[in-house]
C-alpha cells in the first residue's frame, strides 16, 4: 500500500467512482424502461412469458467480455457499448422480478380495484405496482450489485470506473490502485445495497413492523 | 306533515331512478357456458334484494353485470332509464358501491385512506373527504383509533366494516354486496347482518346482495330472487311469499324442510293473542292468590313486583301447600329463563315457550312491564 499514491490521485479515484455510480444508474434506469414494458406485455399476454425468459436468460449467460467484444464492432470504444452490455444484464432479473410481482397482487385486491372505479392505468400505478414493490426490490437489488461488479469488466473498452484503478494496478505491477479499486466497490456495493433497502422502507410503510 | 310528507314523496321519486331493470339479459361465456339466461327482473328502488341460489347459478353473475364487472352478452340493463352499457364503466362504478366477500382492501393504504378511495377518485377536495371518513367509521361501527392503522392489523370482522364504509363513501344510490359476510365467523356475521339492517333503515339505498344463504336471504331481503341451476329464476317475492306460497318444487326444497319454522320467524306476536292472565303483586297474600286461582280455573299464577314487572311463576300446587296468611314474595317461585317482548317473533316465542314453567310466558313491553301471557296451545294453534 502506497498512502501517497492515494493522495496524489484522489482526482483520478474520485472521477472513477462517479463514473461507477454513473454506469450503475444508467443501466439500472435503462433496465427497468426496458424490462418494464416487457413485463406488462407478458402479464397481458403469458405466451410471451416464456421467450421474454429465455431471451434476457441469454443475454444474462453471455460471458460479460464477450458481450462486450461483440458490441465493439458496433458501438466502438464508448461509453454506449459498456451501457448497452450492462443494460442487458439487468433484464433477466428485472424482468422476471417485475412479473412476479405484479402477478403476486391478491386479485382480490385487484378486482375491489376495478370495482370501486379505477382506471387501468391507475390501477397499475397506484395499486398493483405499489404492491409488488418490494419483489421489484428485491430485483433491483441484485441486478444493481451484479452490475457493481461487471463495470469493472468494463475498463477493458477504456469505460469502466473503478475498473480503471485494476488496470493501472495491473499495468505498473502495483498493488495500491487494485486493492483502493476493491475496496471502494465492495463499500459502494454495500452503500447501494443499503441505500435500496432504506428507500424500500421509506416507501413501503405498510410493511413495517410485519414479520415477513 | 304536509312537508314532511312531500320530502317522502320527492325521496320516492329520486329512489324511483335508481330501481335497477334487467330486460331479457343473457350472460355466455366464450366456451358456451351460459350463465344467465334471458333474465326479466326489476329490483326497486330504495329496497334490499337478495340474490341467492346454488353455487354456479349465476347469481353472481348478475350483480357483477350491473356495474360491469361482467359485459353481458345480450339484453339490457337499466339504472332509472339508463343502460349501464351506455355510460363510462370507471365512471358507473364510482357511482354503485361495491362490497366483496373478502374485503379486498388496499394492504398498503391506511384504514382511512382505502375508506377515502371513491371520493378520492372523484377529487372532492381533502377537508371534505376527511370529515367524510370519520362520518363513515362512526356509521359502520369502527373504532376511531383504527384508521391510522393497515388492514392486516384488523380481524376479519372490522376489515369487512372497513369495506362497507368504503362501499359507502361517496354516498352512492346503489350498493352491491358479494357474498359479503360469508367469510366471516357466525357470530361476526350475525352482527353484521344487523347492522346491516339497522343502516339500511336509515340509508334506504337500493341494495343487492348475493348470498348462498337462505336464512341470510330470509333475514336481510326485502324481495328474494331463488335462480335454479339453469341461470334462472325460479321465483322473485317477498320472504313471506316465497314461504307461503313457494312457486315450485325446487323453492320448496331450497328453503328446506323447516319451513314453517321460518314461516313463524317473519311473524310477530299478534296484540290480540296476548291473553291478559292470571297475576297477582308479590306482596299479596296466599289467600287472595287462591282465590284468584280459583276464580280463573288456571294451573298457576303470574308474579309481579312493584314496578309490574314478572318476577316468576307460582303454581297450584305450591300455592296449595303453603300457609294461607303469608306473602307471595317469601315463597319459592319458579322464573322465567326469557321474557317475550311485545315485538318478538313467533319462532323464539314457541322456542321460549317450550321450556317455561307452566307452559305459557309472560309477554313485557320496552320497560319490562307486564301485558298478559301466551301459552304453548295458543301458538301451537297458529303453526297448523
Amino acid at each position: 500500500m502506497n498512502p501517497e499514491w492515494i493522495a496524489s490521485h484522489t482526482d483520478d479515484i474520485l472521477a472513477a467512482l462517479i463514473q461507477h455510480v454513473q454506469l450503475l444508474g444508467l443501466s439500472l434506469l435503462f433496465g427497468l424502461l426496458i424490462a418494464f414494458p416487457l413485463a406488462l406485455l407478458a402479464i397481458r399476454w403469458p405466451r410471451l412469458y416464456a421467450p421474454s425468459l429465455a431471451i434476457t436468460g441469454v443475454m444474462f449467460s453471455i460471458p460479460s467480455l464477450a458481450l462486450f467484444i461483440l458490441l465493439m464492432p458496433l458501438t466502438g470504444l464508448s461509453m454506449a457499448t459498456s451501457l448497452i452490455g450492462l443494460t442487458l444484464y439487468t433484464l433477466l432479473i428485472l424482468f422476471r422480478n417485475i412479473v412476479e410481482g405484479l402477478r403476486g397482487v391478491s386479485p382480490v385486491v385487484c378486482e375491489a380495484a376495478r370495482a370501486l372505479g379505477y382506471s387501468r392505468v391507475r390501477r397499475l400505478l397506484q395499486v398493483e405496482l405499489p404492491i409488488a414493490l418490494p419483489v421489484i426490490m428485491a430485483g433491483i437489488r441484485i441486478a444493481a450489485v451484479t452490475v457493481i461488479g461487471l463495470i469493472t469488466v468494463t475498463a477493458l473498452i477504456g469505460q469502466g470506473g473503478l475498473g480503471q484503478l485494476f488496470i493501472t494496478g495491473f499495468t505498473l505491477s502495483f498493488t495500491t490502485p487494485l486493492v483502493v479499486g476493491f475496496v471502494l466497490s465492495v463499500l459502494l456495493a454495500v452503500a447501494v445495497d443499503l441505500a435500496l433497502v432504506g428507500l424500500l422502507w421509506w416507501l413501503t410503510p405498510w410493511q413495517r413492523g410485519r414479520t415477513s | 306533515m304536509t312537508t314532511a310528507a312531500a320530502r317522502q314523496r320527492t325521496q320516492h321519486a329520486a329512489q324511483d331512478s335508481h330501481a335497477i331493470v334487467f330486460d331479457t339479459v343473457s350472460k355466455r361465456y366464450p366456451d358456451g357456458t351460459v350463465a344467465v339466461e334471458a333474465l326479466d327482473l326489476t329490483l326497486p328502488a330504495g329496497e334490499l334484494t337478495v340474490l341467492v341460489g346454488p353455487s354456479g347459478c349465476g347469481k353472481t353473475t348478475t350483480l357483477r353485470m350491473i356495474n360491469r364487472l361482467e359485459t353481458l352478452s345480450s339484453g339490457c340493463i337499466r339504472i332509472g332509464d339508463r343502460d349501464v352499457m351506455e355510460s363510462d364503466a370507471t365512471q358507473l362504478r364510482r357511482h354503485i358501491g361495491y362490497v366483496m366477500q373478502h374485503s379486498g382492501l388496499f394492504p398498503h393504504q391506511t384504514i382511512a385512506d382505502n375508506i377515502a378511495t371513491v371520493p378520492r377518485l372523484l377529487k372532492w377536495p381533502k377537508s371534505r373527504i376527511t370529515a367524510r371518513v370519520e362520518e363513515l367509521v362512526e356509521l359502520v361501527g369502527l373504532d376511531a383509533g383504527l384508521i391510522r392503522r393497515y388492514p392486516h392489523q384488523l380481524s376479519g370482522g372490522q376489515q369487512q366494516r372497513v369495506g362497507l364504509a368504503r362501499a359507502l363513501a361517496a354516498d352512492p344510490p346503489i350498493l352491491l354486496m358479494d357474498e359479503p359476510f360469508a367469510a366471516v365467523d357466525p357470530i361476526v356475521r350475525t352482527h353484521l347482518q344487523d347492522e346491516l339492517l339497522r343502516l339500511q333503515a336509515r340509508m334506504g339505498k337500493t341494495i343487492v346482495l348475493v348470498t348462498h344463504d337462505i336464512d341470510e336471504a330470509m333475514k336481510l331481503g326485502d324481495r328474494i330472487a331463488i335462480f335454479n341451476q339453469n341461470g334462472r329464476i325460479a321465483q322473485f317475492d317477498t320472504p313471506t311469499r316465497l314461504l307461503a306460497a313457494p312457486a315450485d318444487e325446487f323453492v320448496v326444497d331450497f328453503i328446506g324442510a323447516d319451513r314453517e319454522l321460518r314461516r313463524l320467524a317473519l311473524q310477530q306476536l299478534d296484540p290480540e293473542e296476548i291473553d291478559p292472565g292470571v297475576h297477582v303483586a308479590g306482596s299479596a297474600t296466599v289467600g287472595d292468590a287462591r282465590t284468584r286461582l280459583q276464580q280463573a280455573g288456571s294451573s298457576g299464577v303470574v308474579v309481579l313486583d312493584e314496578a309490574h314487572r314478572p318476577l316468576g311463576w307460582l303454581d297450584w300446587e305450591r300455592l296449595r301447600q303453603a300457609d294461607g296468611l303469608s306473602r307471595i314474595e317469601q315463597l319459592e317461585l319458579t322464573p322465567w329463563r326469557h321474557r317475550l317482548h311485545e315485538r318478538t317473533n313467533l319462532r323464539s316465542a314457541l322456542n321460549a315457550l317450550i321450556s317455561a314453567p307452566g307452559d305459557v310466558m309472560p309477554v313485557v313491553d320496552d320497560d319490562g312491564r307486564y301485558l298478559g301471557v301466551i301459552s304453548q296451545v295458543q301458538l301451537t294453534r297458529r303453526l297448523s
